[in-house]
């Protein structure tokens, strides 16, 4: 028995033929086991199939062999509602590539005017490596004072090169700066413009792939990032190889953090925020878990790995379910006790700053580089 | 349309606009359960917040002779909370309290959609233990492990879920709202309509709480590993560690294929290139335990393990036991579409249907991996397919046929703790017999006048 709505037939598709929205290999490594549902931050809100991975991939199904139309309502609001935090990813015994499904999904989602406008606002801006260039003539990043890379191509483990970030050089300038200062040797080349991450998370992966591999091209060397975000969008990319999260570059070039950072004469108390897709794209959770308990005394945030709800553009597209996802973590972050939450990603940062400053909480919301550049020289 | 705007008015009014569900999107997504191949939409999903909500539903669909599928968490492997009939779907998960864990009386009482972890972390938090384990436990809810009676990894020592239900809150399909059992031991006040319940597969009753049993949680606890040539030798092992008086918590195997796919997911170090794997652990006072898992060493070096390695520490332990649950979806890295059965022979017989398995799959040229509770006798034989490959699908179904026909012959069931549902009700009759089937209708008559409950599914 189906649904009382059909009028015409379905397109009936061949077994194994779809509308070839998505990988279909990709598709059909998920068995519906249902090993993701315990980490999906939105299922966890609503308890609803449809808002869990599992059935997300079945509305993904439907879609591609066509039996739901594409304008479904159902299928908008998934594939809105959906963090794309990757956290399913990390349980999923079959290897089912979420994340990369659900930016297929997007690109057909969000085409043309389906895309919401605040993301297109936010993909002009940062696709223009000019307007990037005039937000640093407003505030100092990281290039003021940095020794220039020298331009070139391909991977040169010799040299590394600081990523500026989109985001983060509008509106946290500080971060670049102070990993620069950790990093004397990291070459800041000018005119580096966006990784793409953004074009990849809000449909149009296409160009998120060429915005890689063009930063690809003017960055020389490693490139170093201070964005989990960048960083697992990146090495998808260009290969693990090329990228390094800035946690990740410190312990290989075996940075050792000197001094601490103190809160009224006492060694401060600080948790990590993970930032999903460095932890669930990347695998890296151990490094700046590491290089924060070298300067202080760390604590682990309980729920640490699940997502902040900043979600790239989610904040901004979906404020009450952002803060939905995030309250539970204020809560425990209020229980926990301590002066800090360092930050690996500059959504995360955001998301909690602003939040925990509604909130009137007393704990400070700084990235790793700032707060290792705290610890002192 | 007209009729399915009314189904959704109707239930709204019950539950709340917010709790229904009749959107095309969300009768996809309830369509199906974790079993392949079987999908059939409903024309309500309907998540009530109460056993009176819960109540009201289930007489307004007796009244109307709506259908009605109770579901937790959908990962049933039998097609069991599959909507074949269409009706309402009636999600369980928003009843997700744990009610109350008692250390002085040993037991909890839980709502329905509480997860089997949840309940777990509750009694592990007063120092008890919640014994069934099945292996769908971080995902699984409790109401759904009653429906089905859910085994997992720790049955040869401590049982099934059976064991440790002492009482039931549910919904008949009338609805009344009965208490079966309750906070005692000892109970014979009636019939064992607890016992009924669980394993009823959502066809008698919609069960709403349960009151279950728990044990001290033990002091310690340890895992090994032990690596043979072939299942077959592994099941000769597991005899004879039977036959040496052990009966340890943890028994389980899995064939080359299955540590292959469970190696690429977990990156434990497993040898892929031994033929099969016998994992083995026990809990218990230290030396206990440290007693036994020598012994079990001993026994399987004797009976001809290549290797025999024991988990240096719990972590070590834990992370083998959370990669043989995952064996199932592991495997699927193979073949997208994998089905899978659950077929159990008396534990000494073991050996022989592992043959028997290897000769039927020979035969339809088919691969099937084999992992499974060895201490118990129940066999994960899991076929492993390409989804387009219709011929294939047809032989797989043949030879599943054979393969429950094989059990049936060395004394054996069909199911051993998956249940029956859908895809296994067309073989129940060669187990259970005409006479049963024929009682299990009039017993479902009973409960279910109207038919409603879970159509299409044992009783009907």
């Amino acid at each position: 028995m189906t649904g009382p709505t059909d009028d015409s037939p379905r397109p009936a598709p061949e077994p194994g033929r779809g509308l070839g929205i998505f990988d279909k290999r990709q598709l059909d490594r998920c068995i519906s086991c249902g090993f993701c549902l315990p980490a999906c931050p939105t299922y966890a809100l609503t308890g609803e199939e449809t808002s869990s991975p599992r059935g997300r991939i079945t509305l993904m199904r439907a879609l591609e062999t066509g039996e739901l139309p594409e304008d479904d309502p159902t299928l908008a609001e998934e594939s809105s509602y959906c963090l794309g935090c990757r956290a399913c990813e990390t349980v999923c015994p079959a290897g089912v590539e979420y994340g990369s499904l659900l930016e297929q999904w997007r690109d057909h989602q969000w085409q043309g005017r389906d895309r919401p406008w605040i993301a297109r606002i936010l993909m002009a801006l940062v696709s223009r490596p000019a307007l990037l260039w005039l937000q640093g003539l407003v505030r100092r990043h990281a290039r003021g004072g940095g020794s220039g890379g020298s331009g070139g191509s391909g991977a040169d483990p010799d040299t590394a090169s600081l990523m500026l970030g989109c985001v983060e050089r509008g509106l946290y300038p500080k971060v670049s700066r102070a990993a620069a200062a950790l990093r004397p040797e990291l070459g800041v080349p000018a005119r580096q413009g966006c990784c793409g991450a953004l074009h990849a998370h809000n449909g149009d992966s296409t160009t998120g792939g060429e915005m890689a591999h063009a930063l690809g091209e003017r960055l020389p060397g490693t490139i170093v990032t201070t964005a989990g975000g960048c960083a697992a969008h990146l090495a998808h990319h260009l290969g693990r190889d090329r990228v390094r999260e800035l946690s990740q570059y410190l312990e290989e070039t075996g940075h050792r953090p000197t001094g601490q950072v103190t809160v009224d004469g006492r060694r401060a108390r600080a948790a990590l925020q993970d930032s999903c897709h460095l932890r669930n794209g990347l695998g890296v959770t151990r490094q700046p878990r590491d290089l924060i308990a070298a300067v202080a005394d760390y604590v682990e945030l309980p729920g640490a790995g699940e997502c902040c709800g900043a979600a790239g553009t989610y904040a901004m597209l979906r404020p009450a379910d952002s803060r939905a996802v995030l309250d539970p973590k204020l809560e425990a972050l209020a229980r926990l006790d301590v002066d800090f939450v360092v930050t690996v990603n500059p959504g995360c940062q955001r998301q909690l700053q602003q939040n925990l400053r509604r909130h009137r909480s007393p704990v400070r919301a700084v990235h790793l580089a700032e707060f290792l550049a705290m610890a002192g020289p | 349309m007209a009729a399915a705007t009314e189904l959704a008015r109707d239930l709204a009014a019950l539950v709340g606009d917010a709790h229904v569900r009749v959107d095309e999107g969300a009768l996809t997504a309830y369509a199906r359960d974790a079993t392949p191949l079987f999908h059939a939409r409903p024309q309500a999903v309907v998540l009530p917040g109460s056993t009176e909500e819960v109540a009201a539903v289930l007489r307004y669909a007796t009244d109307r002779g709506v259908p009605v599928v109770p579901r937790g968490a959908g990962s049933n492997l039998c097609a069991g909370t599959v909507p074949l009939h269409g009706g309402i779907v009636l999600v369980l998960t928003r009843l997700d309290r744990v009610l109350e864990v008692s250390a002085g009386e040993l037991l909890a009482r839980v709502q329905t959609g509480v997860t089997t972890q949840k309940l777990a972390d509750a009694a592990a938090r007063e120092g008890l233990l919640y014994a069934p384990d099945p292996g769908s436990r971080t995902v699984s809810t409790i109401g759904g492990n009653v429906a089905t009676c859910a085994g997992g990894l720790r049955g040869l020592k401590y049982g099934v879920t059976r064991n440790y239900v002492l009482g039931l809150e549910a919904v008949l399909p009338t609805g009344e709202i009965i208490r079966t059992g309750g906070r005692l031991w000892k109970d014979v006040a009636g019939y064992d309509l607890t016992r009924l319940l669980t394993g009823s597969e959502g066809t008698l009753a919609v069960i709403t709480e349960a009151t279950v049993a728990l044990l001290p949680a033990p002091e310690d606890s340890g895992t090994g590993v032990a690596y043979f040539d072939s299942l077959a030798d592994a099941s000769r092992a597991v005899a004879a560690v039977i036959a040496a008086g052990i009966v340890p918590a943890t028994l389980e195997f899995l064939d080359h294929k299955c540590i292959a796919a469970v190696e690429e997911f977990a990156g434990l170090g497993l040898r892929t290139d031994a033929g099969a794997l016998l994992m083995f652990g026990d809990d218990g006072a230290p030396r206990t335990v440290a007693g036994t898992l020598a012994r079990i060493a001993e026994v399987c070096t004797g009976a001809g393990a290549l290797e025999v390695t024991l988990a240096e520490d719990v972590t070590r332990a834990e992370a083998l036991l959370a990669a043989r649950r995952c064996a199932l979806p592991a495997l699927s890295r193979l073949g997208s579409l994998t089905i899978l059965e659950d077929a159990t022979v008396p534990r000494h017989r073991l050996a022989e249907m592992v043959d028997r398995i290897d000769a039927i799959a020979a035969r339809y040229d088919l691969r099937i991996a084999t992992f499974g509770h060895a201490g118990d006798g129940n066999l994960h034989p899991t076929c492993v397919l390409d989804p387009d490959d219709g011929a294939a699908v047809d032989r797989a179904h043949r030879a599943f046929g054979e393969i429950f026909a094989a059990a049936i012959a060395l004394d054996g069931t069909i199911t051993g703790e998956h249940g029956v549902g859908a895809a296994k009700l067309p073989y129940l009759a060669d187990r259970i017999g005409a006479d049963q089937i024929a009682l299990a209708r009039r017993l479902k008559l009973a409960f279910d006048p109207a038919g409603i409950l879970n159509p299409g599914k044992l009783g009907s």
